[in-house]
């Protein structure tokens, strides 16, 4: 395609604007540095840290989290955009993640995918009008001992039937975990390397029941 | 020095060095993308793929691995076996192609690239003539990834050479390889583009069409372009180039490998900043003024009229009161042949060393090194061979000076005839040089553009461009580098060497290694610069 250039000279965010990234995100990134030996090391950490609290990885917020970092920001570009986890632009208040691998399809994960998209009337990577839903696909939840499952934020749907999806996707605490996974990427507190098992005291089977992995 | 053993013949190379480069170093054409010798290893691109010997762990016999080692990757080590002449490695070769080749446009026809392309080389060489790919091609836009530099995403091998070098070599991070798998594709975060004073290096490590400098883009096809191996004359540190030409018309310079000077990279500044051959408003021929009066002489009478208008001059004023300006664009030979002439007909004019341009300070690449760890540096003295022209007045002797004592006692009125050699691309004269004309009463000037001089000389003579002459330049370390003439001069011009040969008295036909071979007798630093410039190390 030849025929049709993207312009790469043109900025995509208005560099004057407040930043968007807040100085407690800042400070959660920069909690990181003591574990590894360069800043930039802690490039993927500051991503969740940022997906988590905006909901996105805007174009802005590359550029801030490079400077937070010391990197250029076509570095941050460049791990970013290798996860299919990080969005660049907004995404609804929960995310669907369906599996299109071969356990769930087998076992009926396409009829669930297909139930989700009727009943949301979205198609894969769309949000909801009202912004409440985003729609994606993943290869493999490691769950394929539960197939056909889905994710709802962070939270692992196992064995879901097509007719389950419609009251699924009503239930306000469909999304509801335990253990937020953003807090495992939390730097490591004293009291927390301490004591043993996780934060909560439960074990790493039950915490594997709520998170996903 | 370790010994190793390719397709069954044995070579000496230097220990530790990758197979690959031993190879290819021996000869081998061995089909590679991700390779480049200026750049770390990645070992990313699969194509030189070779098979190896090593112990069996239980016998302890030597047999061939059964899985394929990358060559870039594996150092040399003495008494080792590899080959490449298997069916193993060309099967791989094959596959690579295939796969390379996958979503490749195939549009070379409409491709800057084509002729000069490994896409379309190791395809024909060690490719397939089909492919059997059935499915849709992934496709994807340009970019406009700069101010110069266009990048087609279709055409690129994902070889990362670019985005290398934006790291390792400007050390700007401009490029970065975006997505994954079959969506991955060379980027530039928006906003941020590729913009630094080395950039068109990444055009020149794209092995394929996928990076084209917005310059040379459908300019000329390359199998129409003829290179010859030059010196850039932008700045001291006398980077080796090649002037890439059709029908006296420069289109591109390219870098040449050139160790320890520019390895094998150039700036922008010297890639771009020929364009000053082609103006049309250079002087292309020689003016003799009697008064108001101008004529063009023909070029068979000039060396007869500046030898008497200088003698007469001479048995008028005396021999004192005559200085030469040598240009430090001037190559070695032609400030020898100019200072011979003068010193014949005026053994005690003043010699001095003309206008040095300068601009900013070094810029040393990466960006933020040290000065002594730079892997380029970009000189701030925009001339080519102000160390030769001094080294020439310091081997003359007798009465010599710099340019600004000159220009002081010009103004003073110390001299009443002078030969200043300008042949800057830009504006150059200072203002007191202008108002020391008033007292010159001959005044020779060869200068490639009309300024406040020519305008007051008695004689001017075209200034050629480089491009235009042969000779050669010494650099700011004082390595001494030839250059080869790549173009014709414009009509009615002369080469400088050309007229300045036959000025100072020598017949025939001016060539730097044979005016070289003349100031060898004196000179020693100069009998052995005919020496060939070193071999490129790698063929891409």
């Amino acid at each position: 395609m030849a025929w049709q250039t993207i312009n790469r000279n043109e900025p995509v965010f208005d560099a004057d604007a407040p930043p968007v990234l807040s100085e407690a995100v800042r400070e959660k990134i920069r909690s990181f540095f003591p574990r590894y030996d360069t800043k930039r090391a802690a490039l993927l950490p500051a991503l969740h840290v940022v997906q988590d609290t905006l909901g996105h990885v805007s174009w802005k917020a590359m550029a801030e989290i490079a400077e937070v970092l010391d990197i250029h920001p076509s570095d941050v570009f460049d791990t970013m955009s290798f996860y299919t986890h990080f969005w660049n632009h907004p995404k609804g208040e929960k995310t669907i993640t369906a599996c299109r691998s071969i356990t769930c399809e087998l076992l009926g994960g396409r009829e669930v995918l297909d139930a989700i998209k009727k009943h949301l009337g979205i198609d894969e990577h769309e949000t909801t009008p009202d912004g409440k839903y985003s729609l994606v696909t993943e290869e493999c939840l490691a769950g394929c001992d539960h197939s056909p499952c889905m994710l709802i934020n962070e939270k692992l749907h196992k064995r879901v039937r097509a007719a389950d999806v419609p009251a699924l996707l009503a239930a306000a605490d469909n999304d509801k975990i335990d253990i937020p996974r953003s807090t495992l990427f939390d730097a490591p507190q004293e009291s927390q390397r301490a004591g043993s098992g996780s934060a909560d005291g439960k074990t790493d089977d039950q915490v594997g029941t709520n998170v996903a992995e | 020095m370790a010994k190793i053993t390719i397709d069954h013949r044995v070579i000496e190379c230097s220990d530790g060095i990758p197979v690959l480069q031993a190879a290819l170093d021996a000869g081998w054409d061995i089909p590679h993308y991700c390779y480049h010798p200026g750049l770390t290893v990645v070992a990313s691109c699969r194509l030189c793929l070779m098979e190896m010997q090593l112990p069996h762990p239980k016998t302890g016999e030597m047999g061939w691995v059964p899985k394929l080692l990358p060559s870039c990757q594996t150092p040399v080590r003495d008494g080792m076996v590899v080959r490449f002449d298997s069916d193993l490695v060309r099967d791989n070769q094959k596959s690579c192609m295939e796969y390379f080749l996958i979503d490749h446009p195939l549009d070379c026809p409409v491709c800057d690239q084509a002729g000069e392309c490994h896409l379309q080389d190791y395809s024909y060489k060690f490719g397939s003539a089909a492919s059997r790919m059935a499915d849709q091609k992934h496709t994807n836009p340009k970019k406009d990834i700069g101010p110069k530099t266009l990048l087609y995403s279709d055409r690129c091998v994902l070889c990362t050479r670019c985005v290398r070098f934006t790291e390792e070599v400007s050390g700007t991070h401009e490029l970065c390889s975006v997505n994954r798998g079959s969506r991955q594709e060379i980027d530039v975060f928006p906003g941020m583009p590729l913009d630094n004073p080395i950039q068109g290096n990444v055009v020149d490590v794209c092995p394929v069409g996928s990076l084209l400098d917005k310059d040379f883009l459908f300019k000329q096809r390359v199998w129409f372009l003829d290179g010859t191996p030059s010196i850039c004359p932008g700045c001291s540190a006398g980077c080796a180039i090649r002037v890439d030409q059709n029908e006296d018309v420069v289109y591109r310079l390219k870098p040449r490998f050139n160790p320890g000077v520019n390895d094998w990279w150039m700036c922008d500044e010297g890639r771009f900043g020929y364009k000053y051959v082609h103006d049309a408003k250079r002087i292309a021929a020689p003016v003799l003024r009697r008064g108001a009066d101008a004529t063009t002489p023909d070029w068979e009478a000039i060396p007869e009229i500046v030898s008497y208008r200088f003698a007469q001059h001479v048995a008028k004023h005396g021999d004192d009161k005559i200085a030469v300006v040598l240009s430090p664009m001037m190559a070695c030979e032609e400030a020898w042949l100019l200072v011979k002439f003068i010193r014949g007909v005026a053994p005690s004019a003043t010699i001095a060393t003309g206008f040095v341009p300068t601009s900013g300070e070094a810029q040393h690449f990466p960006v933020g090194c040290k000065p002594d760890e730079a892997k380029f540096t970009i000189l701030p003295e925009k001339c080519p061979n102000r160390r030769g022209v001094e080294l020439i007045t310091e081997r003359a002797g007798g009465n010599t000076c710099d340019f600004d004592a000159f220009v002081k006692q010009a103004v003073g009125g110390a001299y009443s005839g002078a030969w200043i050699v300008g042949g800057y691309p830009d504006e150059w004269v200072p203002k007191d040089l202008t108002k020391a004309t008033k007292h010159l009463k001959l005044l020779v000037m060869q200068d490639m553009f009309e300024n406040t001089l020519t305008e007051a000389a008695a004689i001017v003579l075209p200034a050629c461009a480089w491009v235009e002459r042969d000779g050669s330049f010494m650099n700011h370390t004082g390595k001494i580098q030839p250059f080869e003439r790549a173009v014709r001069v414009p009509q009615g011009a002369r080469r400088d060497g050309q007229y300045l040969f036959e000025i100072a008295g020598h017949g025939g036909l001016y060539s730097g290694e044979r005016v070289r071979e003349m100031m060898a007798e004196e000179m020693s630093e100069f009998s052995e610069v005919g020496d060939a410039p070193p071999k490129p190390v790698h063929q891409h």
